[in-house]
């Protein structure tokens, strides 16, 4: 019988998507950004808005970086929940409420914050609300400016879920 | 008697007006301190179409604000 690890993140590369095998949202907003001047890029965003997720630059701990807005057609606001997303009385950044999947996912967002997109697929498991899932997804990073002369940055993640099974 | 009864009137919020919540003060400065006023004006337009606050339904206005303050905890230092 064959096994295979539970958890499992593999960077892709920009290379996948330019050769057309990414996700068409994936590949339509990484055309978008990289084909947008960089004092455009809020307008490049604002179709791809309900589909993302923004978070800081700051990955303190070597955490992924709090996320502070969730778009509302993303895959994070699918799996996690509304409340999770968009909750009453925020006290903290957002953060994935899988301490695993937290973990794993933090090499993309250093990567993205070095200066280059990150494309990657990741096969894990996740609890959400004390049940577990087994999750696919693809996912691109990308750090941007919010205008040309900005000294901020902040990530924009685009995840696709591919398979999503409730495990026993 | 009759002017005081007219005063009470005055005072009287009918049930159907909402009231109208101002953006708080702290907050806003909280995010010129922070640097933030870029990412405030972006999502402020992209997302929500207006460029002050005070033009969006009580609702849109808190889930707005809850994001502001999800923005300011997500850079602090």
């Amino acid at each position: 019988m064959l096994t295979r690890p539970n958890t499992h993140f593999s960077e892709l590369g920009i290379k996948a998507i330019e050769k057309g095998l990414a996700d068409p949202a994936v590949s339509a907003f990484y055309d978008s950004i990289m084909s947008t001047d960089a004092d455009q890029i809020q307008q490049c965003m604002r179709p791809f808005l309900p589909r993302l997720s923004l978070c800081s630059d700051k990955m303190p701990g070597n955490a992924p970086p709090p996320i502070f807005y969730v778009g509302k057609e993303s895959g994070q606001r699918h799996l996690f929940g509304e409340d999770w997303a968009s909750p009453a009385t925020p006290t903290f950044g957002l953060r994935t409420p899988d301490p695993d999947l937290e973990h794993a996912s933090a090499d993309g967002y250093r990567k993205a914050l070095e200066g280059t997109p990150y494309y990657g697929y990741a096969r894990t498991k996740i609890q959400v609300n004390g049940e577990l899932f087994e999750i696919a997804f693809e996912r691109l990073i990308v750090a941007v400016r919010p205008s040309l002369q900005s000294d901020l940055r902040f990530c924009a993640y685009l995840g696709v879920i591919q398979d999503l099974q409730r495990t026993f | 008697m009759h002017y005081e009864f007219l005063k009470r009137l005055d005072s009287y919020v009918p049930e159907h007006v909402q009231p109208v919540p101002a953006v708080p003060a702290n907050l806003k400065d909280a995010i010129d301190a922070a640097n933030l006023t870029e990412m405030w004006d972006m999502i402020l337009t992209l997302d929500y179409s207006v460029s002050d606050p005070g033009d969006l339904t009580p609702e849109k206005r808190d889930e707005f604000l809850n994001v502001m303050s999800l923005l300011l905890k997500a850079f602090d230092r």
